[in-house]
C-alpha cells in the first residue's frame, strides 16, 4: 500500500472550525464508507508529520473528500484549514480498515453515534446508503457543542426531513435550534439512546465514532441497554501523541 | 489516554499486506477474542496495543529505519 | 513531489549544537505513554532501591518528598524524534538514593507502575546524571507527564526516563527492559543515534 500524490481541487468551509478538502487523488481505487486515509505533509526541510483522516464522501463520490477540524495548536490540523488551498499537494495512502465499515446490502438497521468530528466516517456512510438508493432503517445520534459546531448541519436536517432518523444533542448549548427541535442539550446519556432505537435483538449495526471518553461512554451504555458488544463497532480519535 | 486499532490500521496493512482491523485476536492471557480495530491503541516511544478486556499487550511495533520491528502476542485469526 | 508548500510543523528556530542528529525541536510537551495512567494513591506509594546491593532501602512519599532536591534545567530527547530544550524539573539525585545500599551489580532497571521497565548502567544514573523527579515548571509532576514521580536522564533518549517510577533494582546483568526488548537500542545516546537494535 504505496504512498499516492494527492492535490486539492477545492476548499469548503463547513463550520467555523472546519473544513473539507476536496481532493484529486493518482490512481485512487476507490472505498468503502467508514475507511480513512493516511496523509503525510513534508516541509521544505524534509520534516514529515503524518496524520490520519476519515473519508467523508460515499463511494459512489466523483471525487474523494476529507472534513478536517482544526485542533487548537495542532500541528497538521491548523495548516489544512487555515493555511491549505487549492493546488496544494501532499502525500496520501489508503483506503485504510475494514473492520469499521458498511455497506448497503447488509441486514439489520444501521445505528450510527457520533461524537463531534467522528461524524465524518458516519456521514460517508449515510451519503453511500443515499448513493446506493438503499433503504435499511437508519438511525444517527449526534454529539455537538453547539449548533455551530455541527458538521454538514443542512444536509442532517435533510436527511432527518427524509428518511433517517437524526437526533442532535448539544452539550454547550442553552437550547434546541430551529432545525433540531427535538435537540436534546447535555451529555449523552442511556435515555437519549433508547429513544434513538431501535430495541436490541432486532440484529442492529452500530457504529460509534468521536473522542476515545465519548466512544467508551457510548459503548458502554449500548452494551448496558442489551445490545450485543460484537455488534458496536467502535472508532477512537484522539491525540496523535507528537 | 488512548485511541484503537484503526488509528494504525495504516501501518499494520503496511506490515502484514492487507487490513487486520477485522482480524480476530484471542488474547493470551484473559481469553478474550476481539477484532484488532477494538483493541486499544498506545502512542509512547512506539506503538502498543492492549487487550480491550484485560489491558494485555497485544503487540508493540517500533517504526524503524528499514520498515517496523513487530512483536505481536496472543493468537491472531486471519481468514 | 517535493514538498507541501506552506506546511512547517511546530518547530521554532534552532541552535544547532543543541539539537542531537535527526532531531527536530518542539515547544510542546508531548504525552506518550505505552499504555494507561496509573493512578496510586500517595499513602501507599513507596519508592524501593533493591536487587544486588548490600541493603535496600524504601521510602514512603513523606519520606522521599523530604529529602533534599535539585532544581535543573536540561534539554530532552525523544527517540521520535522531538526535542524540548529548557525543561526545569525538581528531583532527587538518584545517587543520594544508592547511597550507602551498597551496590554489588553494575545494572539497573527501573520499574514502574502499570509494569514498564527501562534497563540503564549503573554509572548512567550516578554522579550528578539521573533524578527521580517529583516537579516539573515548578509544580508537582503532572500524573500524564509520569507523576507523582519519574526517572530522570537527559543525557538518554526520554523512553529511559521512566514515568511512574516506584523504583531501581540493580542488577548484576543487563536485562533489555520494556522498548529494549521491542526494538530500540539497549543504550539510547542521543548523541550517537542509538535509536534502533541495528544501530
Amino acid at each position: 500500500m504505496s504512498w499516492r500524490h494527492a492535490a486539492i481541487a477545492e476548499v469548503r468551509p463547513e463550520t467555523a472550525h472546519a473544513k473539507t478538502l476536496v481532493l484529486d487523488v493518482d490512481g485512487w481505487p476507490g472505498h468503502r464508507a467508514g475507511q480513512h486515509v493516511d496523509i503525510r505533509l513534508t516541509a521544505e526541510d524534509g520534516y514529515q508529520a503524518q496524520r490520519s483522516y476519515s473519508i467523508a464522501s460515499a463511494p459512489e463520490s466523483p471525487r474523494l473528500e476529507l472534513t478536517v477540524e482544526r485542533i487548537e495548536d495542532g500541528e497538521v490540523s491548523t495548516y489544512l484549514v487555515d493555511e491549505a488551498r487549492a493546488g496544494d499537494e501532499f502525500e496520501l495512502r489508503g483506503p485504510i480498515g475494514g473492520y469499521f465499515v458498511w455497506h448497503a446490502g447488509l441486514d439489520g438497521p444501521l445505528v450510527l453515534v457520533a461524537g463531534g468530528s467522528g461524524l465524518v466516517p458516519l456521514v460517508a456512510m449515510l451519503r453511500h446508503r443515499r448513493a446506493a438508493r438503499d433503504m435499511t432503517d437508519a438511525r444517527l445520534l449526534l454529539s455537538a457543542r453547539t449548533a455551530d459546531d455541527v458538521l454538514y448541519r443542512d444536509e442532517l436536517a435533510a436527511l432527518g426531513a427524509g428518511d433517517v432518523a437524526v437526533r442532535l444533542t448539544l452539550t454547550r448549548a442553552a437550547a434546541p435550534p430551529p432545525e433540531f427541535p427535538e435537540a436534546w442539550t447535555r451529555r449523552i446519556d442511556r435515555a437519549m439512546l433508547e429513544e434513538l432505537g431501535p430495541a436490541p435483538g432486532t440484529g442492529a449495526r452500530i457504529y460509534v465514532c468521536g473522542p476515545t471518553p465519548f466512544v467508551e461512554e457510548a459503548a458502554r451504555l449500548l452494551v448496558e441497554l442489551g445490545h450485543d458488544a460484537r455488534s458496536v463497532r467502535t472508532e477512537r480519535f484522539g491525540p496523535t501523541g507528537g | 489516554m488512548h485511541t484503537d486499532g484503526n488509528a494504525i490500521a495504516g501501518v499494520l496493512e503496511e506490515v502484514f499486506a492487507r487490513d487486520v482491523t477485522a482480524t480476530d485476536r484471542v488474547c493470551q492471557s484473559c481469553r478474550a477474542r476481539r477484532a484488532i480495530g477494538a483493541h486499544r491503541l498506545f502512542r509512547g516511544a512506539g506503538m502498543v496495543l492492549r487487550c480491550p478486556a484485560c489491558g494485555d499487550i497485544a503487540a508493540a511495533i517500533v517504526a524503524v529505519e528499514q520498515g517496523y520491528a513487530v512483536s505481536i502476542r496472543g493468537t491472531w485469526l486471519f481468514k | 513531489m517535493a514538498f507541501t508548500r506552506g506546511f512547517r510543523g511546530r518547530r521554532s528556530d534552532v541552535d544547532p549544537a543543541r539539537l542531537p542528529p535527526g532531531q527536530y525541536e518542539t515547544k510542546d510537551f508531548p504525552v506518550l505513554s505505552a499504555g494507561p495512567t496509573p493512578h496510586t494513591p500517595l499513602d501507599e506509594w513507596t519508592f524501593t532501591i533493591d536487587g544486588a546491593v548490600g541493603a535496600s532501602r524504601r521510602w514512603s512519599w513523606e519520606d522521599f518528598t523530604a529529602l533534599p532536591a535539585e532544581t535543573l534545567t536540561v534539554d530532552i530527547h525523544c527517540v521520535t524524534k522531538w526535542s524540548k530544550f529548557d525543561t526545569t524539573w525538581t528531583g532527587v539525585p538518584v545517587s543520594a538514593l544508592v547511597e550507602g545500599t551498597s551496590p554489588s551489580g553494575e545494572h539497573v532497571v527501573a520499574w514502574s507502575d502499570g509494569g514498564y521497565t527501562t534497563n540503564l548502567p549503573l554509572a548512567d544514573v550516578l554522579d550528578g546524571k539521573a533524578w527521580i523527579a517529583h516537579r516539573y515548571g515548578g509544580e508537582p509532576l503532572d500524573p500524564e507527564h509520569g507523576g507523582p514521580a519519574r526517572l530522570l536522564v537527559p543525557h538518554l533518549y526520554f523512553w529511559k526516563s521512566a514515568k511512574w517510577v516506584r523504583g531501581l533494582t540493580i542488577t548484576e546483568h543487563d536485562e533489555p527492559g520494556f522498548w529494549e526488548g521491542y526494538g530500540y537500542h539497549n543504550h539510547g545516546d542521543p548523541w550517537k543515534e542509538q535509536r534502533y537494535w541495528s544501530d
